[in-house]
């Protein structure tokens, strides 16, 4: 067997073993904190990528799932003493239903006026978070989220949540693999293709657009709800539309429609503002520049970029030039 | 008389908005791009007539045609940097460039001038005026004529020169003005560099409206691309009617008495009539599709 077939059957293994490994080897808080917060934007960009790259429905507010998903198990979880268990699926819930009661009316909007509405939601449900009182605590936000207890393990170190966040990431990657690769992830491609077309053929594209915004949204809620429970206190300045576009950014970066690109993206961009802290103030200025750049010299994406070291580590690129030659 | 007062506010602020949308339209229809900087160069020219008025103590007269060409400059920088090398790459990447672009922009602003505030000069005086019964800042009443006066002035210029004709026919058909001779190349920039200093006029008449930090670009970005979807971004006067009815919505969202929810019910009009008539109010393009 060459070294190519062991590495194509093998990759997924690495990776995982990677995955696993790699909170013992980073024994410092800080940094394990930023995989977790890479994590958790992870799935955030993965539920955009199914609405965006798949479906070619552009979200402009998708930080309000997001914010929803992460007040939700904030309220749940301090008020009511509900364990994380049930806080998860439950803000994926509300996230969603408030995913569906915007996805219905924008059903009739395309394009660049689909994403000013959803831009106009983001906004909204910022002014909600920071100015219902009684229920969001305005701008003193919510404090006190306890670390979630499963199985009498107590999660309250980066490290041991480092272990939930990468589980639900992958749990999440699997079912938007399936999802994608099924007869629905197929009728959200021909949507983006050509929704015309796609009707023609015998699409329900009402239907399917708003199975999209639900599925984004639940899984955009989930990602709230870990950001809950990493930061242990939310408030709304971390939901303002500026984060929509960070996660746009780092789909895009990515490389849209791309599930790899938007895990590689996700994390890029979580640890690039990080990495550029030595340098001072001038870090996002730098990281500005330096998503332009990405998409100027990379046309494809981060993910296109590791899809070719794929195929070259799994050795199908060289099979191709000699018959490029004769 | 509480509400015709907030209307007049209104149609003040929003020919402001009007402004600042107008900067977005031309950039569209020329590059077919969403300009999300756009509300980085408004404050950019706010930031230099600061620093030229208030620190250097230039006068206004002056002030602000330096400020302008600052603008200028900057947008054309935006342009040469990350506009052209991707002038054939996908809509998105382009749109998230511009995001990118924006992000470097504020970053620089607050680099420079800190994350405090900063109180704005009041360029035309604050000594409010009254007339029969209704209280009239004459900011407001300069705002309004600001706007309108560009707009009509814009109007004049994109068809009456030569220059304004072949930025209107490059918008249009990049190839068919090419073929007329049109260099097209340039008209491109011209856009840019117009719907900057354009930018920069809003963004100094809306610096004493909001808080004035290096995050002003976000918040007027946001009203100006928001009232330009609203007029229809195919129509450039268009932005200058969905700017006036934000800032009309804006103004009657405080009479009512919710301050705090001020934007929310902004928002919630423009839901409101992009679900009516999804391609804005002006548009007249009609809803015909090919596969």
């Amino acid at each position: 067997m060459s070294i190519g077939k062991i590495y194509e059957k093998t990759r997924l293994w690495i990776i995982l073993v990677i995955t696993f490994c790699l909170p013992l080897v980073v024994s410092n808080n800080y940094w394990l904190h930023i995989l977790n917060l890479g994590g958790i934007f992870a799935v955030c960009t993965l539920s955009l990528n199914l609405l965006t790259g798949c479906t070619g429905l552009f979200s402009v507010g998708h930080i309000a799932y997001y914010g929803i998903g992460a007040y939700t198990a904030a309220i749940l979880s301090t008020r009511f003493g509900v364990p994380f268990l049930i806080a998860l699926p439950c803000s994926g819930l509300v996230a969603m239903f408030f995913g569906i009661l915007l996805g219905m009316p924008a059903l009739r909007l395309k394009g660049l006026y689909l994403a000013i509405s959803t831009l106009a939601f983001g906004e909204i449900a910022y002014k909600v978070f920071l100015n219902w009182n009684e229920v969001t605590n305005g701008t003193k936000g919510i404090r006190g989220i306890k670390a979630p207890v499963l199985f009498g393990i107590n999660f309250s170190t980066y490290r041991a949540y480092y272990y939930i966040v990468m589980i639900v990431l992958v749990i999440t990657i699997v079912l938007m693999r399936n999802l994608i690769h099924s007869r629905v992830g197929r009728a959200l491609l021909s949507i983006r293709e050509s929704e015309i077309a796609a009707a023609a053929m015998g699409v329900n594209t009402v239907l399917y657009k708003i199975l999209a915004f639900a599925a984004s949204s639940f899984f955009a809620g989930i990602a709230g709800c870990l950001y809950a429970y990493e930061v242990h206190f939310i408030s709304p300045e971390s939901f303002v539309s500026q984060e929509s576009t960070t996660v746009l950014a780092m789909m895009v970066v990515g490389g849209i429609g791309s599930i790899a690109g938007s895990i590689v993206g996700a994390f890029a961009l979580t640890i690039i503002p990080e990495v550029l802290r030595f340098v001072g103030d001038i870090r996002l200025v730098l990281y500005g520049a330096a998503i332009v750049a990405i998409i100027i010299f990379v046309p494809k994406g981060l993910g296109g970029f590791l899809e070719w070291l794929d195929q070259i580590l799994m050795g199908k690129v060289k099979k191709q030039i000699p018959e490029e030659g004769e | 008389m509480q509400l015709i007062q907030q209307l007049i506010q209104g149609v003040s602020l929003g020919s402001i908005y009007g402004l600042v949308a107008l900067g977005y339209v031309l950039i569209y229809q020329a590059w077919g791009v969403l300009n999300f900087a756009q509300g980085e160069v408004c404050a950019i020219g706010a930031f230099s007539m600061l620093e030229l008025h208030s620190e250097l103590g230039l006068p206004v007269w002056l002030a602000m045609p330096v400020a302008m060409i600052v603008s200028m400059a900057v947008g054309y920088l935006i342009e040469l940097l990350s506009f052209r090398p991707l002038e054939n790459a996908k809509g998105t990447s382009r749109l998230i460039a511009t995001i990118g672009v924006s992000i470097c922009v504020r970053n620089l602003l607050r680099v420079i001038f800190g994350a405090d505030s900063f109180a704005f000069p009041s360029i035309f005086g604050d000594k409010p005026i009254e007339i029969g019964g209704l209280i009239v800042v004459p900011q407001n009443l300069w705002n309004t004529a600001f706007g309108f006066g560009l707009v009509i002035l814009l109007n004049l210029f994109l068809r009456h020169t030569r220059v304004g004709k072949s930025m209107r026919a490059t918008a249009q058909d990049k190839e068919a003005a090419r073929l007329m001779g049109i260099n097209v190349r340039r008209s491109l920039t011209n856009t840019f560099v117009m719907a900057s200093a354009i930018g920069a006029i809003g963004g100094m008449l809306l610096a004493p409206v909001y808080l004035f930090n290096s995050n002003l670009g976000s918040v007027i970005g946001t009203k100006g691309y928001a009232s330009a979807v609203l007029g229809g971004l195919d129509y450039a006067s268009g932005a200058m009617v969905g700017g006036i009815i934000l800032g009309i919505a804006e103004c009657l969202a405080v009479a009512l008495g919710s301050s705090a929810y001020q934007s929310v019910i902004a928002y919630i009009v423009l839901f409101l009539v992009l679900i009516l008539k999804q391609s804005g109010i002006m548009s007249r393009k009609k809803g015909v599709e090919k596969v």
